[in-house]
């Protein structure tokens, strides 16, 4: 079973255009130093960014285990 | 609107740009995830955002020292403008044109200051943004000038005292000092205070019992 096939895979895009979206956030109060913009950053823009990369983490560590299962 | 020219929000920047760049390739190319996909992505997804909210955070934390940051709701528009006129004689807009306070004057007067000084007052900001949330959202620059007020009044000469150490000779010999050392030292007698050196924000008095600070 190819890894692309596998339905984790969303995971990864899901991941990317979270990571987009919290990259958006971080880099809005560079431009808007004001309350609103630097408290998302430092919250949900955070929140958003880590939650991507834990998913990419999720995503890898199940290929692999698959990959290991398939080799099985 | 900023234009960004510190260092901290071009590392941003630049991060934030390569990663996005990743991530929008891999979302249009969609390509399988091999080991160089990986790899990559692990940049777009880790590396460069990591690197971008680091970047971030401190600059962030460093905008949060601003008066514009301050500023920007808008019960301390007084306070904001104040501080920025250049002809203003108040213990603030004074204190806003020497260097050593600038565009943060609002933070350097207000901070605590010791080994957790930052962390303390950053908690104390929080607490005046949960104050702003829910009782001073629509409340009227007019009502808020009664309302709003220091919550440890006593605490500001300390700050005062940071810079004016009240141990130089030439300060001593002011009667006035001299007479009420004591008081000041303890916080008894505020610096900015009718009859001393007034209000820091004169259009802003001591609001009567009840006040929110």
């Amino acid at each position: 079973m190819s890894t692309e096939a596998r339905p984790f895979q969303r995971w990864v895009a899901v991941s990317c255009v979270c990571a987009l979206a919290a990259l958006a956030l971080m880099t809005w109060q560079i431009f808007d130093p004001t309350v609103w913009p630097v408290i998302v950053a430092m919250s949900l823009g955070q929140l958003l960014g880590t939650a991507s990369f834990a998913a990419f983490g999720y995503v890898v560590f199940a290929d692999y285990r698959a990959r290991r299962h398939d080799r099985a | 609107m900023t234009f960004p020219t510190s260092p901290l929000s071009v590392v941003e920047l630049a991060c934030a740009a390569l990663s996005a760049t990743i991530l929008v390739g891999y979302l249009v190319l969609r390509p399988p995830l091999l080991r160089a996909t990986k790899i990559a992505l692990l940049f777009g997804l880790g590396v460069f955002p990591i690197g971008a909210a680091f970047a971030g955070n401190v600059q962030g934390f460093e905008a949060t020292k601003e008066r514009e940051f301050c500023g920007s709701c808008h019960v301390m528009a007084l306070h904001r403008a104040d501080s920025d006129d250049a002809a203003s004689g108040s213990l603030a807009s004074r204190h806003a044109r020497n260097a050593m306070f600038g565009s943060e004057n609002c933070y350097v007067c207000h901070a605590n200051y010791g080994m957790f000084g930052t962390i303390l007052t950053k908690a104390g900001g929080m607490r005046h943004v949960w104050l702003y949330l829910t009782e001073y959202r629509n409340t009227p620059l007019e009502e808020a000038k009664k309302t709003i007020h220091l919550r440890e009044p006593a605490q500001m000469n300390g700050n005062c005292m940071q810079c004016h150490s009240t141990e130089d000779g030439l300060w001593l010999q002011v009667p006035d000092h001299k007479a009420s050392l004591d008081d000041t030292r303890a916080g008894r007698m505020g610096c900015a205070s009718e009859g001393c050196h007034g209000f820091a924000h004169p259009f802003f008095r001591a609001p009567a019992a009840g006040g929110k600070p």
